[in-house]
């Protein structure tokens, strides 16, 4: 994977947190860094826990104990919109697309909390980024094909320049041609200076693309490395890739 | 037309986004002007009229919760009801002028909304619907067992003189108005926009920084104050209050259903639902003084199955019974 252009932002620091839901734990001491300008991809199976880390770093899921930093700004217990402001953006796993608002609509959602006058070259470069989005730019969301739904999903965070952004679960359900190009686009993302976690149960896939990994089991990090060196893992190839 | 551009054409109107269709709002304010000739033209049906007028303001202040931000309340009632005895409290206290009514009712209506929406619109779905039920049958009886609010036995207000009557037309007229204004005005803001967003989908508002509790906050006060003013303008009109007056089932279930009838999450939608039922309803009410209430029932069902987004939605459709039939399999699939 190559560096970016122009490798924005700030590092995220994950410092032993612990998260769950009511009195059941689900995060255990996690602890993970992104620098800026990387793509660093967090693998595991089913209820591993891995939407739960990405909700707590997004503050929508209460942290119990450890810390979030971005830079020196401690995320940690602020409300999501806060964390929006500070750079760090999700796109939430299936897709969660508002229905009934067109795609432009949508899009413009992402901008919510923008105040300043780069909303429409913004659009304009996103656009420009996703054509498929332009021919679609006044159809409801939800009549979408689930291809298309994912770009909306991954554009409308886009809106929001993010100088971080969570991807959770972008493959499921999709075709591995739409995957293909999927991630071509965060590939291009990634050119434009923007560090990224994705979160996948498509080993293979979050592998070849990130240059980091961590492996999340039963909501501890187990393995961490280089992508490329995960690949060849043993442990990785005989739990996650089937070989 | 190609086949294509049907599609999409059908795609893009099916809903009518957040401010439903221009033309039915084009309607609802030339009928909305019209409404302001009744005291000169018909000043015999002033009455029937004015309560007409009532339940448009109502049916606003529920579409503001309901429609917009999809939170289904069945305790609106309760705010029309304290903006009666505000009013009746006023009027108690020797104060009798509609602006101190008003205004009386909708600070107190947003503060209470506001108060008690804290801990219950954290509830979702059925439960958050269950608890505003709960509400308007508490404060129902709360209000009944003071002695300051007069209990069980109510409370009268003074009233102006027949010759001056039409002063509550005018003000309950005013109070629509400004139902219908408001709600232009909040769907073509950005404020509209967190609503639907949370409507559609309230973890993705959440994480693109639409903080849920504080918009659903807004909405329900914003719906109080509606729905308070129009208690305010009802009370003195009405001349008495009293626990069964103002916490009427009537005053709200038929919002509700009147709504679902016009469209729900859209401007002009609840005027045409409450103009249409309640003319209805007057009509049925003459002829079938026992099983008028049947009639609603029986539109809930219809609509809910064959106008699921509500008769705003017919007005953006084009090409007859095809394209409804249509747009009706495509909204249901």
């Amino acid at each position: 994977m190559s560096a970016p252009a122009v490798a924005t932002g700030r590092t995220l620091v994950v410092e032993a947190l612990s998260a769950g839901y009511g009195d059941t734990q689900v995060l255990w001491d996690v602890t993970l860094r992104i620098d800026p300008g990387e793509i660093v991809a967090l693998i595991g199976s089913n209820c591993a826990g891995k939407s739960t880390l990405l909700g707590a770093i997004s503050g929508v899921v209460k942290t119990w104990s450890g810390s979030v930093c971005y830079g020196d700004q401690t995320l940690t217990g602020l409300e999501p919109d806060r964390i929006v402001r500070a750079g760090v953006l999700q796109v939430p796993q299936g897709r969660r697309l508002f229905g009934s608002l067109t795609v432009e609509e949508n899009l413009r959602m992402g901008a919510y909390l923008r105040t300043d006058r780069d909303v429409e070259p913004d659009l304009e470069r996103i656009l420009g980024l996703l054509p498929r989005l332009r021919e679609r730019y006044d159809y409801l969301a939800g009549r979408l094909s689930g291809g298309e739904q994912q770009q909306v999903a991954i554009a409308r965070a886009l809106m929001g320049r993010p100088q971080l952004l969570l991807i959770d679960e972008m493959s499921l359900g999709l075709a591995p041609v739409l995957v293909d190009s999927l991630i071509a686009l965060l590939e291009q993302i990634h050119q434009t200076g923007v560090s990224i976690l994705i979160v996948e149960q498509d080993v293979q896939t979050a592998l070849e693309v990130s240059s980091r990994a961590y492996v999340l089991e039963t909501g501890r990090i187990t393995l961490s490395g280089p992508s490329a060196e995960l690949l060849d893992d043993p442990q990785v190839k005989k739990a996650y890739l089937g070989v | 037309m190609t086949t294509a551009s049907a599609s999409a054409a059908m795609r893009k109107v099916s809903l009518a986004g957040i401010m439903g269709n221009r033309g039915a709002l084009w309607a609802a304010v030339i009928l909305m002007l019209l409404l302001l000739l009744v005291p000169v033209a018909l000043p015999g049906y002033q009455t029937l009229f004015r309560t007409i007028l009532m339940y448009v303001a109502l049916a606003y202040g529920w579409n503001t919760i309901g429609g917009y931000t999809g939170y289904v309340s069945f305790g609106n009632v309760t705010f029309f009801g304290l903006g009666a005895y505000c009013s009746a409290l006023l009027s108690a206290h020797g104060v009798n002028n509609l602006f101190a009514d008003v205004a009386l009712a909708v600070v107190v209506n947003a503060a209470f909304a506001a108060l008690v929406g804290l801990p219950i619109l954290r509830l979702k779905g059925h439960y958050f619907g269950i608890a505003t039920l709960g509400v308007a049958l508490a404060i129902t009886d709360i209000v009944g067992n003071l002695d300051a609010f007069g209990g069980t036995g109510g409370l009268a207000l003074k009233t102006v003189d027949e010759a001056h009557f039409s002063i509550y037309y005018y003000a309950a007229w005013l109070v629509t108005a400004g139902a219908i204004g408001a709600t232009f005005l909040v769907a073509r803001s950005k404020l509209g926009y967190a609503f639907v967003a949370l409507r559609e989908n309230e973890e993705a508002a959440a994480v693109l920084g639409i903080a849920p509790t504080r918009y659903k906050i807004v909405a329900w006060a914003i719906s109080a104050a509606i729905a308070g003013a129009a208690g305010a303008v009802f009370a003195p009109a009405n001349g008495f209050v009293d626990p069964s007056i103002a916490f009427a089932e009537d005053a709200n279930v038929f919002p509700i259903v009147m709504t679902i009838l016009g469209g729900i999450g859209t401007v002009a939608g609840p005027f045409i639902g409450a103009i249409i039922l309640s003319g209805v309803n007057e009509l049925l009410a003459r002829w079938f003084i026992k099983v008028h209430t049947l009639f609603f029932g029986a539109v809930i069902v219809a609509v809910v199955l064959l106008l699921p987004r509500g008769l705003v939605w017919l007005f953006g459709l084009r090409g007859g019974a095809r394209t409804w039939l249509k747009s009706l399999a495509a909204y249901k699939a």
